[in-house]
């Protein structure tokens, strides 16, 4: 199927690897992706209304992607989520697609992973 | 009958005139009566001789005082020439003997040229008291009528001798009696004279006293201090009117000093003890306190106080003399608080001080220089420079030469060898000056560096040993840290590397983007070695260890060694650290962690406060039951009240980079510990963070009683929850 307009990604971490890398892989792969460096960054960006997807860190200071996820959802604003997170804790996946997210990934992830993370994300979108 | 008539007859006149002698001796008695002997002697022989138509009556008798007698003569007023009582005394004693109480009754004798009877009788009732003679040319003398009479008379007489004698020891007493009371009542009146001399005497000294009060009252009253009149009991009674006008109130107010607040309140007891002796010895009063001026004001007074005597040496009154001395006290206390805090300034700071007159070498030394040099006192150049450690020597002279001779300030550190073979080092700065002739002087200050020289590096030791220390945590913490630190640029380069792949099999290859890719997977592998070989500096100290730890010791060695940290950020830190803690069991380093990163915590909070000061406290004390609790409390931004459970959660950070350790860790120690942590908001400003450990094991036995101890196994959760929240990406 072939888009005329590239669904945008939203990448929210406070890790610079990860907002430099993953945007060019999203790019890479036919998408539009934008990096932000937190959650408070991203709800301020006029962007947020745009983005299809949001792949987004699990702890992060300040607000983190729990917070992020409770705060779209007061908006109204249903985007489906995929989370990524340094700590290897089997506990955190199960209760983080409990609380509604498409998918849970430990960095590091495969390519693959994360790009069928994203279009299942977007399919439910 | 004729003859027997007439004698009948002459018997009856002579029974009737005998009747009529008896009745006037019997009547002599009144005559004499009050008479003194002689005089009854007198009255008797005077009697005698006309009642028994005598010649001659003689009579002698004892005296008053019964050792001299009274010799009497009477003759009739035919004989001639008149007859002294002694010769007829004599005369008896010739013919009779000389004792007349032997003399015959009656005799017939040659007296004075004729021939007499005589008739004797002895008088008294013992017939001791004398002898009566009465003698007459008759031969038929005595007859019965005669005797009679002369017994009868003597009878009488003896008695009123007896009387007059009663009479003359009455008078004699009654004399003697007045001449005492004359004699009593002579000195009574020379007393009396003597008494009105005192009293004029003393009203002379009175009036002199009440002239002398009168000069001292117009005296008291113009000179420029307050006086103050006393009873000698102490009460005020009369001030001068510049005490009156000094405190503004009436003299009845000031009697009532001790219950007011004349006299300053601290000053009461002392200024009583003091009065109270003085009124009670009599030795001077002196006393310095502080009086309350009408402006409501206290001022400094020296009162000295004089008591004024009378003659007899009691006090009749106490001047007081009050002297303003505020300046002076004020001055001196000053004065004295500078010393004070200088000598405590210079030996709280190991510092010592000196002024140096160069030209004349005098030196004055503070006395904190002599306990630096330990030598006692006096310095001179020559002895301070013994003390110099002999490598300093010649740095020490060059310093002082060019002192002497530039008079430029300087500053030098040199070392001193101490008898004990001790070294010590000091800090010295000078100031040159000149004096008012422009001589030049130097104002010095030595500093003992030693101390803060040693613990500085003791202090560097510790703070690297708690570095490593801080970075010790259990294996399970570690673990999730090496993960974690090495994931994030794991997942860089993965991505990266996936993505470059993606670019290069592109049509046409994104030769330039897999290039910048390649790039940045190089530049995070490189960061993963970087974690790799920090996380292995980890490992420099050795894993945990149980035993037995006095958290009062553990939480002060935290405070000691960071202090600097909290004294660089104006962090006042205050223990409260309980008597007598019992021990908790444990890793004493992981333990240490958590108080050093709870007071890390509470500095964090504080470093906005800038309106009230950053106060930290840490606590000890038993919990309830068996535990121990330590508390860290800030005064900063405090706790937002539904944050204060999340603190301890997984994904709760406030803060960003690095290998912090944070309350989730500490969490999980204090867990591992069996123990609890949690926070809550202060009463006042700022927020509480306490931990809670059970005692160690032998501690609870002692302290509790029988308690069973469950190992708590520590599951992954807890682990995975002490990483996440406190170690940031």
């Amino acid at each position: 199927m072939i888009l005329l307009v590239p669904s945008l990604v939203s990448v929210v971490d406070d890790d610079q690897s990860v907002r430099e890398s993953l945007p060019d892989l999203l790019k890479v792969c036919g998408y539009n992706a934008e990096a932000f460096a937190s959650a408070e960054e991203f709800l301020a960006s006029d962007l947020l209304r745009e983005t299809k997807c949001l792949i987004v860190d699990v702890a992060m200071p300040g607000m983190n992607g729990p917070d992020l996820q409770r705060e779209l959802s007061r908006r109204r604003q249903a985007i489906p989520i995929v989370y990524v997170t340094a700590h290897r804790d089997e506990t955190v996946r199960p209760r983080m697609l409990e609380q509604g997210a498409v998918e849970c990934l430990f960095k590091p992830f495969s390519d693959t992973a994360l790009l069928d993370a994203v279009m299942r994300a977007l399919r439910a979108g | 009958m004729g003859p027997t008539h007439d004698h009948l007859t002459e018997e009856i006149k002579r029974l009737r005139r005998c009747m009529n002698d008896l009745v006037g001796v019997v009547g002599l008695a009144a005559v004499w009566t009050g008479r003194a002997p002689s005089q009854i002697v007198g009255i008797l022989l005077d009697s005698l001789l006309g009642m028994l138509l005598l010649d001659v009556a003689y009579a002698r008798v004892e005296g008053p005082d019964s050792k001299t007698a009274i010799e009497m003569v009477r003759v009739a007023q035919s004989r001639q020439p008149p007859t002294r009582a002694s010769d007829i005394g004599d005369a008896l004693a010739n013919a009779f003997g000389g004792d007349p109480l032997r003399w015959p009754p009656s005799a017939r004798i040659r007296l004075a040229g004729s021939d007499v009877s005589v008739a004797t009788v002895r008088l008294g009732l013992r017939g001791d008291a004398g002898v009566v003679v009465a003698g007459t040319q008759r031969a038929d003398f005595p007859d019965p009528i005669d005797t009679l009479l002369l017994r009868v008379a003597a009878s009488q007489a003896a008695i009123g001798l007896q009387e007059a004698r009663l009479l003359g020891e009455q008078r004699r007493l009654a004399h003697e009696l007045d001449q005492r009371v004359a004699q009593r009542t002579t000195a009574l009146a020379a007393a009396n004279t003597e008494l009105k001399r005192e009293v004029t005497v003393r009203r002379r000294a009175e009036a002199a006293l009440r002239a002398s009060e009168h000069d001292a009252r117009l005296i008291v009253d113009s000179i420029p201090a307050g006086v103050a009149l006393l009873t000698p009991t102490g009460e005020v009674d009369d001030v001068n009117r510049q005490v009156l006008q000094y405190f503004g109130r009436p003299l009845d107010e000031l009697k009532n000093w001790v219950a007011s607040d004349i006299v300053h309140p601290e000053d009461v007891p002392n200024v009583v003890r003091r009065l109270t002796h003085s009124i009670n010895s009599g030795e001077p009063y002196e006393c310095e306190h502080r009086l309350r001026r009408h402006d409501g004001r206290y001022r400094w007074f020296q009162a000295r106080g004089l008591p004024l005597r009378n003659a007899d040496g009691g006090i009749v009154r106490w001047y007081i003399l009050l002297t303003d001395i505020d300046e002076r006290k004020r001055a001196q206390e000053a004065l004295q608080r500078g010393e004070a805090f200088l000598a405590e300034a210079q030996r709280l700071s190991s510092t010592g001080s000196f002024s140096w007159r160069v030209s004349t070498d005098d030196i004055t030394w503070s006395d904190e220089l002599h306990r630096i040099f330990e030598l006692d006192p006096p310095l001179t150049p020559a002895r301070i420079r013994t003390r110099v450690h002999p490598e300093d020597v010649h740095a020490f002279d060059t310093t002082v030469d060019r002192a002497r001779h530039t008079g430029d300030d300087f500053e030098c550190r040199c070392r001193l060898l101490m008898p004990n073979h001790s070294i010590k080092h000091l800090h010295v700065v000078a100031h040159a000056t000149r004096d008012r002739e422009g001589q030049l002087e130097y104002i010095a200050a030595v500093q003992d560096v030693t101390e803060s020289r040693v613990s500085e590096e003791a202090l560097r030791d510790a703070q690297q040993q708690l570095a490593r220390a801080a970075r010790v945590t259990s294996l399970g913490v570690l673990t999730a840290s090496i993960a974690h630190e090495i994931n994030q640029p794991l997942s860089g380069i993965v991505t990266n590397a996936g993505t470059c792949l993606r670019m290069l099999a592109a049509d046409p290859p994104d030769v330039d983007g897999a290039r910048e890719t390649a790039r940045r997977t190089i530049r995070d592998g490189n960061r993963a070695s970087e974690v790799v070989t920090r996380l292995r500096a980890l490992f420099g100290r050795s894993g945990s260890t149980t035993e037995p730890v006095d958290l009062n010791d553990a939480a002060q060695e935290v405070i000691m060694l960071s202090s600097s940290e909290l004294q660089r950020n104006r962090v006042v830190v205050r223990t409260e650290l309980a008597a007598e803690l019992p021990p908790v069991f444990g890793d004493r380093v992981q333990l240490q962690e958590v108080i050093l990163n709870l007071c890390l915590n509470a500095l964090d909070a504080m470093r906005s406060v800038d309106d009230r000061p950053r106060q930290l406290v840490v606590r000890t004390e038993r919990d309830e039951g068996t535990g121990v609790r330590l508390t860290v409390q800030d005064a900063g931004v405090g706790l937002d009240p539904h944050a204060a459970d999340a603190l301890f959660q997984p994904f709760y950070t406030t803060k960003t980079g690095g290998m912090g350790i944070g309350l989730s860790v500490s969490r999980s120690i204090i867990e591992n510990h069996r123990g609890r942590i949690w926070a809550a908001s202060n009463d006042g400003p700022g927020a509480s963070f306490s931990f809670s450990v059970p005692c160690a094991p032998q501690a609870v036995s002692r302290l509790g009683g029988p308690r069973i101890v469950h190992e708590r196994e520590v599951t992954p959760r807890a682990a995975a929850d002490a990483v996440h929240g406190g170690v940031s990406p």
